[in-house]
């Protein structure tokens, strides 16, 4: 017998799908390509995939994800709901995705370390990826009978020194070029493409429009993609523009989708959602900014290696395999089009090289834009996302590591976490009277609090005595902020009034728990790549801290916390996204691809999970800053009891 | 040829502590014990001092122990109602402090109040005139409630008084630290968690030489591998110089050993195991033995014949 099948109305999509019988809400969204929030990819375990549906119109499954309030109204997890008859489906506004709202203004890069970076920016010289020359051309005489295409390649060759073995043409290009170069009296823009070994003329326009040239470089997140447009005739970053990763429907983080993908067959359907979201994101910031969509010659896609593959169509499939292998961690320059990438027709897209299946482009590009690989003083990278990758070196030696710091710091897997958007609280005190202070991203009233708000939190929930060194809340606390709930404790950072949501703000034991593990996770990374080399925390002369927070990161409670080693705070450096500022600096300039991949090849990768240390290091990292309080000095001082 | 000196040079010893106060100190024991102090792995005497030779308490419950087979009962079989002649028997059967084991306040047992359990610890400290450890049931909230009053109550006798977790350890701290007895920190099984425990209990100032550390214990057969690893990466914590794991080590044997069926069976049931007076004591003589080579300082014991046979191993190895 067939399956019956029944109508999905969803609200305020104002959308209806069909689908057959026994299948969730959770699968109907995906169907009619509708968001719901579901980061676990629909295990049940993330609680963020609400939706609100008639009382009564479904069986429901009972889940410690809504409270018995909500149950009231009409909340079930969409992952957990089977269909058995027609429905009507609300999405409320915490399940739904709202693009507005991510933080693009990655551009303070360096904010107070000025002077102890060198922004990689200031030492390429200016040679774009893609570049366009204006020539004027001396036309053919009896005496000067060269033909055309030579004629043309022997003068993009004494202007950029680039012999002309080396140059090839697009054929159609070359069918087109009797014709263009009389039209235009021999005064041409040639566009030239730099394709690894070959420099490839890719248009050929008449008069001089070199200054129509435009890149975009993309930062591929596993959360959010984020894109610079820039103009590639003179550096300036015209404007910046970012979307949610869409895979995230898919799981929230890479394994899930790479699982996700080969069960359901659906890589082709994975790198559909990476370019959609890219091509909205070119097509927006070249619309706000009246561009022509043809004058973007060249996109640069910094990604972790899973992101690089779902985005070039690769099989990621053996990198969650043992013996953990990428299909490639170089992938020379392909046509834009190749993969869908709506630039100019001919216009080239060009990754990142990754170093191994856990430490991708994103990083080669974060080392990049500090010139880790130029330093004399031994410098620590640290990336803080679902994955923490960490690079430690100088200009001799570069390893790198990736450890499993789950998405805590970047809001998610937290009761009120969120990523660092527009209403985040991203700064926050507690003083010794419990009472709170705060600061959000856009200075809105407080939807959540993102990744720099969670850290300064725990730092500032053990300092005041809220929590001892286990984490856990502390008997005795005179305050009604500390108040027990069905799911246990729970401290009130901010009251429902005062929140864009009209719902309370509040950090409870088990958020507690994950943060402890993320940071123990990223510590532990550390101490674990440092003794692999041999080294002790003295070494390191300097930390660049990367990531997802917000504009600002209370680097002394990384240290209070124990996710950093107990090293001199001005020693630390906010660098904000890093995989974006490298990114940049390959587009404007051809050199500074050639170090990206110098910089891929140089970088030895170091397993944490087949290392016995690692774990060790991880289990006595779990406290407040760490069991082994004697490494943590400083901190032991600062939080002597009163 | 030359035989190297392969001794080991470590840098640092367990510390040193005193148990019960004698009248000149402000407390009514007829002598104190002090154990601790070793710069060596147990027996390794050329890399350095043995210390204190360890010391065995026997446990006195403050209830008849439901659990306890015949075997056990029999030595103490007219004192088991009163714990003031039990713990004289133990003097008398050798042991060098008493474990009062506060069963009987548990909720479940015998939910006895802190004036009874007072009343017991006085009229211990009145009839044998050796220092005093004090166990409570390890139920959170009524040791909390009890353990407070009756470290009030034998104040200045320098008690050794238990146990403290890491999810609970504030109130008895607070207590301990006042009264002037010494603690024991519990972790299980877990050399993260006892170090964690010391640093919570250390930082309400209590001073490191007055705690003493409890890794939960596993007989023979029964975990024993376990306790005794963990118990030797305590020992060489010590010796390395961490202040934080540089506390005596106290071992629940007794009840442990007593626990297994192979020490409890009847002789009929396992006839092909021997005679239950002798396997029973025989278990607990092992798993002590066993253990004081990884490194312990006061072990909790329960049958007469195995304490005997433990003290005699003590004072010729030692």
């Amino acid at each position: 017998m067939e399956n019956s099948h029944y109508k999905i109305h969803f609200l305020p999509n104002d959308v209806t799908v069909e689908i057959e019988q026994g299948k969730t809400v959770l699968d109907a969204s995906y169907k009619g390509d509708i968001f719901i929030n579901a980061l676990c990819g629909g295990d049940g375990t993330c609680g963020k995939c609400k939706v609100i549906l008639q009382p009564g119109s479904v069986r429901r499954m009972p889940s410690s994800h809504i409270s018995e309030e909500e149950a009231a109204r009409g909340y079930v997890l969409a992952c957990k709901t089977v269909i058995e008859n027609d429905l009507e489906v609300f999405i409320p506004e915490e399940s739904r995705l709202d693009k507005s709202q991510i933080l693009t203004g990655a551009f303070p890069q360096f904010p107070g370390s000025q002077a102890a970076v060198s922004p990689g920016v200031e030492q390429f010289k200016h040679s774009p990826l893609v570049n366009k020359i204006y020539l004027e051309l001396p036309p053919p005489t009896m005496e000067d009978n060269m033909a055309d295409f030579e004629r043309l390649c022997q003068n993009i060759s004494s202007k950029t020194k680039i012999p002309s073995e080396k140059l090839t043409i697009n054929f159609s290009i070359l069918k087109q070029l009797p014709t263009l170069l009389r039209n235009s009296n021999w005064n041409v823009t040639v566009t030239l493409g730099n394709r690894g070994p070959i420099y490839e003329i890719i248009e050929i326009q008449s008069g001089d429009v070199s200054s129509h040239n435009f890149g975009v470089a993309v930062d591929v997140g596993t959360t959010t993609v984020v894109a610079h447009l820039i103009n590639l005739s003179n550096t300036e970053t015209i404007d910046v523009e970012a979307t949610y990763n869409s895979q995230i429907k898919y799981g929230d983080d890479y394994i899930q989708r790479i699982m996700y993908a080969s069960q359901n067959n659906a890589m082709e359907m994975m790198q559909e959602i990476l370019t959609e979201d890219i091509n909205h994101l070119i097509s927006t910031l070249v619309k706000r900014n009246s561009l022509n969509i043809h004058d973007v010659n060249a996109v640069v896609c910094a990604g972790n290696t899973v992101m690089t593959h779902f985005l070039l169509g690769l099989d990621p499939t053996n990198i969650r395999k043992e013996p953990y292998l990428p299909a490639a961690n170089f992938v020379a320059p392909i046509r834009a089009s190749e993969i869908s990438i709506n630039i100019n027709n001919h216009g080239l897209l060009y990754t990142l090289p990754c170093v191994g299946a856990y430490v991708g482009g994103d990083i080669s590009s974060g080392v990049l834009s500090i010139r880790l690989d130029q330093m004399e003083a031994i410098s620590l990278l640290i990336d803080i996302g679902t994955n923490g990758e960490i690079v430690l070196g100088n200009k001799d030696w570069l390893v790198c590591c990736s450890a499993s710091a789950g998405p805590s710091f970047e809001g998610s897997g937290i009761s009120c976490g969120m990523r660092a958007a527009k209403g985040a609280i991203e700064k926050i005190t507690i003083t010794p009277d419990f009472e709170v202070t705060y600061k959000t991203i856009g200075n809105v009233p407080p939807t959540g609090i993102c990744g720099s708000g969670l850290l300064e939190c725990l730092a500032n929930l053990v300092r005041s005595g809220v929590i001892d060194r286990t984490g856990n809340f502390q008997k005795g606390i005179k305050t009604e902020r500390l108040r027990s709930t069905d799911n246990g404790q729970e401290f009130l950072l901010v009251s429902r009034k005062e929140t864009a949501k009209n719902k309370d703000i509040v950090i409870t034991q088990a958020d507690i728990q994950n943060l402890i593990r993320s940071k123990a996770a990223i510590y532990s990374a550390i101490s674990t790549l440092l003794e692999s080399m041999g080294m002790d925390v003295e070494s390191i002369e300097q930390v660049f801290l990367a990531g997802g927070f917000g504009n600002y990161l209370d680097t002394r409670g990384a240290i209070t916390i124990g996710m950093l080693p107990d090293i001199p705070v001005s020693k630390i450096h906010f660098v904000g996204n890093s995989s974006i500022i490298g990114a940049k600096m390959t587009l404007f300039s051809t050199e500074a691809h050639e170090v990206a991949r110098e910089i891929g090849m140089k970088m030895t990768y170091i397993d944490l999970m087949s290392n016995n240390k690692y774990m060790e290091e991880y289990v006595s990292a779990n406290f407040l800053p760490h069991t082994n309080i004697e490494k943590f000095p400083s901190v032991a001082e600062e939080l002597v009891v009163k | 040829m030359e035989i190297p000196n392969v001794a080991e040079k470590w840098t640092s010893n367990v510390n040193e502590i005193t148990i019960g106060a004698t009248k000149e100190k402000g407390g009514t024991r007829a002598k104190t014990v002090t154990v601790g102090g070793s710069k060596c792995i147990p027996f390794m005497d050329f890399d350095g001092s043995q210390g204190h030779k360890p010391v065995v308490a026997m446990d006195v419950y403050d209830m008849p122990p439901d659990d306890w087979p015949e075997t056990l009962k029999k030595p103490f079989a007219d004192v088991l109602n009163n714990p003031a002649q039990w713990a004289k028997k133990c003097v008398e059967y050798g042991a060098d402090l008493i474990c009062l084991k506060l069963e009987g306040i548990h909720p479940d047992k015998g939910n006895k109040s802190a004036a009874e359990t007072v009343s017991t610890a006085k009229s211990i400290l009145a009839a044998v005139g050796v220092p005093l450890i004090i166990w409570g049931c390890e139920h959170d909230e009524k040791d909390n409630e009890i353990l407070p009053k009756v470290s009030q109550a034998v104040k200045g006798e320098n008690c050794l008084i238990g146990v403290v977790t890491q999810d609970n350890y504030k109130t008895l701290t607070v207590t301990c630290l006042a009264d002037g007895h010494s603690i024991i920190t519990l972790s299980p099984v877990d050399i993260n968690i006892a170090k964690q425990v010391n640093i919570l209990v250390s930082e309400m100032d209590f001073p490191l030489n007055r705690i003493v550390m409890f890794q939960t214990t596993g007989a023979l057969g029964y975990g024993m591998e376990y306790t005794y690893s963990i118990q030797e990466r305590e020992r060489i914590a010590a010796l390395t110089g961490d202040k934080l794991m540089a506390m005596p080590v106290i071992c629940d044997v007794g009840h442990e050993a007593w626990r297994a069926k192979e020490a409890k069976s009847d002789d009929k049931d396992a006839p092909q195991w021997g005679a239950r007076e002798e396997r029973g004591p025989m278990w607990e003589i092992i798993t002590a033995m066993s253990l004081l080579q990884s490194g312990v300082d006061i072990i909790r014991m329960n049958h007469p014949k195995a304490v005997a046979a433990v003290k005699k191993c003590i004072d010729r190895l030692y």
